[in-house]
C-alpha cells in the first residue's frame, strides 16, 4: 500500500512516546515482565481500525499495571507500525522479538498471521492473535500458536444464518462479497451451513475489489428474491449503494454485515440507508448498558468519548494475553508457547467483564460467539435484536 | 426458460453508465497526455482529492453541496495547475519513464495528504442526486448512474466543442501535433501545460463527485484510475474519441461479464481486450501510431 515513510515513522515515534507512558508504574523487577508486542496498523488505508486496538491494548495494559501488574509480573506492550503492510509487518515483528522477549503478540492481517506462522513455531516462546478473523486460522494444528479474539468469518456467518433459520425458517439468503481474500473466506463454508440450518442459497455475489458502481449485481440480486441479503468483505462501499438501489426498487430484502462493517461510526455514516441494517457483532458496543458490564464502565471512565469495535477488540485481546500470562505463572509454569497455548485453552466460562455478554470458553482457536445488532438510525445506535447466539 | 431481455437491457444500461465514468476520467488522461506527452498514473489520485474536497467542503465548512463542487472543481484545478508547475514542468526534457515515476510518486504523495487530513476511515458523500428511480421502459436504472451519466456525457460534449473553437483548445491541439511548429508560431507552450494540468484536473474532480456519489471515497479510491488506464491504452493515449468509445465499450464489457459470468469475470474481460489491443494495435484503436512505448 502506498503511504509516506515519514508519516510511519511519526506514528512509530507516537506509539513508542505512548506505549513507554503505559508502562510508567514500573515498581516491578524488570525481568518480571510479560511482554506483548504488536504490528499494529497505525496509517495506510487500515489505520481507523490500527489507531483503535492500539488505544484499546494501551489502556488495558495501563489499567493491569496500576492495579499491581499480573501475578507480580508488569505488562509491558511494544508496538511498531505496520502501515498494513506484510513487509512491514514482519520486519516490526524481527525488531521486536530480536529486542524484546516476547510472550505475546498482536499481528495485523490474514497474509502476516500466516507468513509469521513457522516463524512462531520455530520460536516456540510466545503466542498471537490479531486483526484477522480467517477462518484458515482456525486449525490448531496448523496454526498452533494462534488464536482469534473472536469468531471466526465462517463462525459469524454462522451466527447470522442460526439467527434467519429461527426467525424465518427455509429463508432465501444471498451472499455479497468482494474479490479478495477476505472476501471470499467465508463463502464455501457458509453454504454448507446455510443447507444443514434449511435455508436456500438464492445467489452468491461476487463484486470486483475496488468496485464503484454496482447496478449489474444489483439486476441480480433484485432477480435471486432473497429474504436476507449478508454483505462480506466490506468496510463501507459499496454496501450502500447497493441498500440505495434496493430502496428504489422496493426490494424486500433484510441486509446484514459482518465485523468490520459493524462498528457504529462506520454503519452511521450510511445515514438513512442504514435503518434496520443488522450484522453480526462479537463484543458489546462501547455505549452498550443492555447488561452489567463493569469493564465497559471502566472503559467508559477512562475515555468519555466513543470508542470503536476494534477498540473493545484490543482491549479483550490483551485481557485474554493476561489471563494465559495468569493461568500460566500460577500453574508454576514457564511461559513457552505449548504451555501459553495450554492456559488460555483451559479458558472455559471467563467472565470478560461484559465486553463478550455471555462467559466465553476458548477450546480451539477462536471464541464462537456474536450477537445480533440493527441499527437505530433516531439514537444513531446500534442496538441488539438478539441474545447471544454461542456456536458448538 | 425464457431469455430475460429485460436483464440484458438493465445491465447493458449499466455499463453504458459506469462507462461513461471511464469516458470522462479518460478525457482528463488523454488531455494530459496529448498536450504534454506524460503519462499520468496519479490520475485515479487526482480524481480522489477532488471528491475529497468536495466532501472537506460541504462537511467541515457546511458548504450546500452544489457550492462545494463548484470550489471543489476549481480548487482541484488550481492544484492541477501547481503540480505541474512544481513536479512536472522540472521534468520537461527527461525520459518518459522518469516523468512516469514522479507521476507515481505524486499519486503516492496524494493518498498521503488525503489520509493525514481525512484519515484512511472510508466516508460518504452528502447525497446530492435526485433519488427517485429512473425508468427507460421497462429497465430500471438507478438514479446516480443515470444522472453520472449525464452530466459525464454534458461535460465530454462542453470539452470537446471548447477544445474545437476555443482559441486555447487549438493552441493545445497544435501543440499536440508539433511541439517546435507551436513554438515558432508564438503559442506559450508551457502555458499550454498548465492549462492541460488545470482542465484535466477539474475534469477529474467532477468524476471524483460522481464516482464518490455512486460508490463512497476512501483512501483507495484511486484504484478506478487502473480501469481508466485500461481504457486509454485501448482506446488509444493520445485519441479522444477513442477514450470515448473504448470508455463506453469496456463499461459495457465489464457489465455485461458481471451480469451473465459473475463478478469475477469483469477484470479477466476487461484485461483480454486489453491484451487482444495490443496484439493487434499496440497504439490502441484510435491512437497515433508513433507513439513512444516506455
Amino acid at each position: 500500500m502506498r503511504r509516506t515513510v515519514l508519516k510511519s515513522l511519526l506514528a512509530t515515534a507516537v506509539m513508542a512516546a505512548t506505549a513507554t507512558m503505559a508502562g510508567l508504574p514500573a515498581a516491578y523487577a524488570a525481568d518480571k515482565e510479560i511482554v506483548i508486542g504488536g504490528s499494529i496498523p497505525m496509517s495506510g488505508v487500515f489505520a481507523f481500525a490500527g489507531i483503535g486496538i492500539h488505544a484499546g491494548i494501551q489502556d488495558y495494559v495501563r489499567m493491569v499495571n496500576d492495579a499491581g501488574g499480573v501475578e507480580g509480573y508488569r505488562l509491558r506492550y511494544v508496538p511498531e507500525d505496520s502501515a498494513y503492510a506484510v513487509d512491514q509487518s514482519v520486519a516490526a515483528f524481527k525488531k521486536i522479538t530480536s529486542q524484546n522477549k516476547v510472550n505475546f503478540y498482536y499481528g495485523d492481517s490474514t497474509a502476516f498471521s500466516k507468513t509469521i506462522n513457522p516463524e512462531l513455531e520455530r520460536a516456540g516462546s510466545m503466542i498471537m492473535s490479531g486483526a484477522s478473523f480467517a477462518t484458515e486460522l482456525n486449525d490448531p494444528e496448523k496454526f498452533p500458536f494462534q488464536f482469534i479474539a473472536g469468531p471466526d468469518y465462517t463462525q459469524q456467518f454462522g451466527i447470522l444464518l442460526r439467527y434467519i433459520a429461527d426467525e424465518k425458517p427455509g429463508a432465501r439468503v444471498a451472499f455479497v462479497y468482494s474479490d479478495t481474500e477476505f472476501g471470499r473466506d467465508p463463502i464455501a463454508s457458509s453454504r454448507e451451513v446455510a443447507q444443514s440450518l434449511g435455508l436456500e442459497v438464492a445467489i452468491e455475489i461476487m463484486t470486483p475489489p475496488g468496485a464503484v458502481d454496482v447496478s449489474t449485481e444489483m439486476a441480480r440480486l433484485r432477480r435471486a428474491r432473497a429474504d436476507y441479503t449478508i454483505f462480506h468483505g466490506y468496510i463501507l462501499g459499496p454496501i450502500p449503494e447497493f441498500i440505495s438501489q434496493a430502496r428504489q426498487l422496493r426490494l424486500d430484502t433484510q441486509f446484514m454485515g459482518t465485523f468490520w462493517t459493524m462498528d457504529n461510526s462506520t454503519v452511521m455514516q450510511m445515514g438513512e440507508l442504514a435503518d434496520g441494517f443488522m450484522g453480526v457483532m462479537p463484543y458489546s458496543y462501547y455505549y452498550d448498558d443492555s447488561t452489567s458490564a463493569p469493564m465497559l464502565d471502566k472503559i467508559r471512565e477512562m475515555r468519555p468519548e466513543y470508542q470503536s469495535v476494534p477498540y473493545i477488540q484490543g482491549f479483550l485481546s490483551a485481557m485474554l494475553y493476561a489471563e494465559t500470562a495468569r493461568r500460566t505463572i500460577a500453574a508454576g509454569q514457564e511461559m513457552t508457547a505449548v504451555n501459553l497455548k495450554t492456559a488460555l485453552n483451559s479458558i472455559e466460562n471467563f467472565d470478560t467483564g461484559g465486553l463478550i455478554g455471555v462467559p466465553i470458553t476458548i477450546s480451539g482457536n477462536t471464541i464462537p460467539v456474536g450477537r445480533i445488532y440493527r441499527a437505530d438510525i433516531q439514537a444513531k445506535r446500534m442496538v441488539p435484536a438478539s441474545d447471544w447466539i454461542v456456536l458448538e | 426458460m425464457d431469455f430475460d431481455w429485460l436483464f440484458l437491457v438493465e445491465i447493458f444500461l449499466a455499463g453504458l453508465g459506469a462507462g461513461g465514468l471511464y469516458a470522462l476520467t479518460a478525457l482528463a488522461f488523454v488531455l494530459i497526455y496529448k498536450a504534454t506527452r506524460v503519462v499520468n498514473l496519479a490520475i485515479g489520485e487526482m480524481l480522489m482529492i477532488g471528491a475529497y474536497l468536495c466532501f472537506g467542503l460541504a462537511t467541515a465548512m457546511n458548504l450546500p453541496m452544489w457550492l462545494a463542487i463548484v470550489v471543489a472543481v476549481i480548487a482541484s484545478g488550481m492544484a492541477g495547475a501547481v503540480l505541474e508547475r512544481v513536479a512536472i514542468r522540472p521534468m520537461l526534457g527527461e525520459s518518459p519513464i522518469a516523468v512516469f515515476m514522479v507521476t507515481v510518486g505524486l499519486a503516492s504523495i496524494l493518498v498521503g495528504v488525503v489520509e493525514l487530513v481525512w484519515t484512511s476511515e472510508p466516508r460518504r458523500l452528502p447525497e446530492f442526486m435526485p433519488n427517485t428511480p429512473v425508468m427507460i421502459g421497462e429497465a430500471f436504472v438507478p438514479p446516480k448512474v443515470f444522472y453520472g451519466f449525464l452530466v459525464a456525457a454534458a461535460l465530454i460534449a462542453v470539452a470537446l466543442t471548447v477544445f474545437r473553437f476555443w482559441r486555447g483548445g487549438v493552441a493545445l491541439r497544435a501543440t499536440a501535433s508539433d511541439q517546435q511548429t507551436a513554438y515558432s508560431m508564438g503559442i506559450n507552450v508551457p502555458r499550454v501545460f498548465s492549462l492541460s494540468w488545470t482542465v484535466a484536473a477539474m475534469i477529474a474532480a467532477i468524476a471524483g463527485v460522481i464516482v464518490g456519489a455512486v460508490g463512497g471515497i476512501s483512501s483507495t479510491m484511486g484504484v478506478f484510475g487502473l480501469s481508466v488506464l485500461v481504457v486509454v491504452i485501448v482506446g488509444g493515449l493520445d485519441s479522444v474519441l477513442g477514450a470515448l468509445v473504448a470508455g463506453l465499450f469496456i463499461g459495457v464489457v465489464e457489465s455485461l461479464a458481471g451480469g451473465y459470468l459473475g463478478g469475477e469475470y469483469k477484470l479477466l474481460a476487461t484485461f483480454l481486450i486489453l491484451i487482444v489491443v495490443l496484439m493487434v494495435r499496440p497504439y490502441g484503436l484510435f491512437g497515433t501510431h508513433e507513439i513512444e512505448r516506455l
